[in-house]
């Protein structure tokens, strides 16, 4: 094996925290259960990766090998770096009736001839998910292992999933997926996040949601806080009309995990106590961000409790209606 | 001394005339006070009963007209059920119509009541329901999906009843082409043969889909290589029961979206003589034409598969 090799492996160990190592080990299969039962995993992790280091060398596993349980590792913890969401426009008349052979063909077959030293890994997961394992080189160099790109797409709808992709080669993806899925274009769905199982949720509308019904079951707060019977009686309508509010604006039962919201403003600004700032003829420019560990679920609680003021401004919930996490708000309108 | 008899008794009169004269005529101003708290009290309650008397007055008169429109609103629509066209206009409606504004209204009002029939009947045999929202500036239809007698899940679209019509949100999977639907459809001219094709696709979904669970649970032997979210492709394992039990590959295509049998069935195998034989081509007719569950029933009693 040579030092690219050996450094892609090391890194790769070193970012498996040791809990998983085994499992993702005994998935991978390259390693015989002889050489697995000869590590001892109780070992720190240099000594370990030493060990199969010289493991891997023995068995000649390559660097297509590694690839493979890197891939194993990132399918099974997708919830890591910043993924983005794109939708893909203008469906043509066969998109609907694409076929995994047929996608994986065409898009290999579209990337290779765009940018020649490329190395693609295709696997399909048993969720109907299509991961794809990019890392890109160009004409003097070979790909690059240490900084791939993964794309998640399922088959027949129009969304995709990227990460760690820079922006040099984002044209060229974008060409070979629109090109394979047969849609006309592809463009920003203006959703990102960390978490990728809460993007694709939101998107894909996978999540619990709320509309008008002829015998609403009257929803349950989950954690009631303990109040006083007497104003929780006088309240009872009012109460049971915000939470069916908030439940219709952001969805019932567990919401997808999105930890940002950012409003990008160029309006006017507007304070007739602030005379100099308001003469100014340009847009005031600001951003607005909301961070928590699960802003639904925050947002959701807020209009629930009476916080925010209920109808819901479409600001807020045309996170979950339109999927997005990132407007732009101009005078005209969002 | 006659005068100071009579100042004495003039003082004793004018002193015993004030005091009793005093509590007299405070009981006369009591009795009258009295009398006048008396007189308050019975004109109140003369009063009260008045209005009372009014208020049921009225309340009489407005639940006799109540009585009147609801007679009249129920002969609109015994005529308007009996026509049986009941959304184009004919003469005997007409008739009925005597160009005011009443029997206008009356005639809209027993119309509404019968789409309203209409809705409730076409919920129950699950079709989809209409429902207004927002103070009539929206509806929300719900679409049911069922299979085999079994109801599966409720799909929602919010409409808004703008000038245009407008699908403003929803939660119908994104591998149903709604876009398409809308505009092939045209949602804005003929929303009844919009959400008649939505309900086709999305009930055809439905029932591929229960197939496919149906088999997973009931039929354990059968392996399933590959599927996707559509469920349109579906590739299924045998095993063949024999001394070298073998495998078979069995392709499903569903090529129309809004049938639940497959539009072509493909079966390979190492054994290729055992897959050209006459049972096999049975099977693979009887998969074009029954769901797989039913399908796989028929092939395991005839031995074809484990």
């Amino acid at each position: 094996m040579d030092d690219s090799t050996k450094r892609i492996l090391q890194r790769l160990i070193r970012r498996i925290p040791s809990q998983m190592l085994q499992t993702m080990l005994g998935k991978w299969a390259h390693l015989s259960r002889e050489d697995l039962h000869s590590l001892d995993f109780t070992q720190p992790k240099w000594v370990l990766t030493e060990q199969l280091l010289a493991l891997c060398e023995e068995n000649g596993l390559r660097v297509k090998h590694i690839t493979e349980l890197e891939m194993i590792y990132i399918i099974e913890n997708p919830n890591q770096g910043m993924w983005h969401g794109f939708q893909l426009l203008d469906a043509e008349e066969d998109a609907p009736s694409i076929e995994l052979t047929q996608f994986k063909k065409q898009f290999k077959a579209n990337l290779t001839e765009l940018i020649s030293n490329v190395s693609i890994k295709i696997k399909k997961h048993t969720d109907e998910a299509i991961w794809i394992r990019v890392a890109w080189g160009d004409n003097f160099t070979k790909p690059n292992h240490l900084k791939p790109t993964y794309v998640v797409h399922h088959l027949q709808t129009p969304y995709v999933f990227v990460t760690g992709l820079t922006s040099k080669y984002k044209p060229l993806l974008n060409q070979a997926l629109v090109l394979a899925t047969r849609y006309g274009s592809m463009k920003d769905a203006h959703l990102s996040g960390r978490n990728l199982t809460a993007i694709r949720d939101l998107l894909m509308r996978q999540y619990q949601q709320v509309f008008p019904t002829k015998n609403p079951k009257p929803l349950q707060e989950k954690n009631p806080v303990p109040r006083n019977p007497n104003i929780e009686k006088e309240h009872a309508e009012n109460t049971e009309n915000r939470l069916q509010m908030a439940c219709e604006a952001f969805g019932d039962g567990t919401l997808p995990q999105l930890q940002k919201a950012v409003y990008k403003l160029e309006t006017k600004f507007r304070d007739n106590s602030n005379k100099t700032l308001t003469d100014r003829e340009e847009p005031f420019r600001g951003v607005v961000e909301f961070a928590s560990t699960n802003l639904l679920e925050s947002l959701r609680h807020c209009v629930s409790s009476g916080m925010a003021s209920t109808p819901v401004t479409p600001l807020l919930s045309s996170i979950t209606q339109k999927g997005r996490n990132y407007f732009v708000i101009t005078d005209k309108g969002v | 001394m006659l005068v100071g008899y009579n100042v004495l008794s003039n003082l004793k009169i004018y002193i015993s005339r004030g005091v009793l004269g005093h509590l007299k005529m405070l009981e006369m101003e009591a009795n009258n006070l009295e009398l006048k708290q008396q007189e308050l009290r019975q004109r109140g309650r003369q009063e009260e009963l008045n209005a009372n008397l009014q208020a049921l007055l009225s309340k009489r008169d407005q639940l006799k007209a109540e009585i009147k429109a609801n007679t009249s609103l129920q002969k609109m629509r015994t005529l308007l059920d009996q026509t049986g066209v009941p959304y184009e206009r004919n003469e005997d409606v007409d008739n009925l119509e005597d160009g005011s504004d009443n029997s206008q209204l009356l005639l809209m009002m027993a119309r509404h009541t019968q789409l309203k029939d209409l809705l409730h009947a076409h919920h129950l045999i699950g079709g989809y329901d209409v429902l207004q929202t927002r103070k009539g500036k929206g509806v929300c239809v719900s679409l049911a999906t069922a299979y085999e007698g079994v109801y599966l899940e409720t799909y929602n679209l919010e409409i808004d009843l703008g000038s245009n019509l407008r699908i403003c949100r929803h939660n119908i999977p994104p591998f149903i082409p709604l876009e398409r639907l809308v505009t092939q459809g045209n949602m804005q001219t003929d929303i009844r043969d919009f959400l008649d094709t939505l309900s086709q696709y999305l009930n055809a979904y439905a029932g591929r889909k229960q197939q496919l669970h149906l088999t997973k649970e009931i039929h354990s032997s059968v392996q399933v290589a590959e599927s996707n979210a559509l469920c349109t492709i579906l590739v299924l394992m045998f095993t063949i029961p024999g001394e070298k039990a073998e495998a078979a590959l069995c392709t499903l295509q569903y090529a129309d979206h809004t049938q639940r049998l497959p539009t072509r069935v493909n079966i390979e195998s190492e054994d290729t003589a055992l897959v050209s034989s006459p049972q096999w081509k049975k099977n693979q007719a009887l998969l074009l034409e029954t769901p797989l569950h039913t399908a796989l029933v028929t092939m395991k009693k005839t031995g074809s598969i484990a």
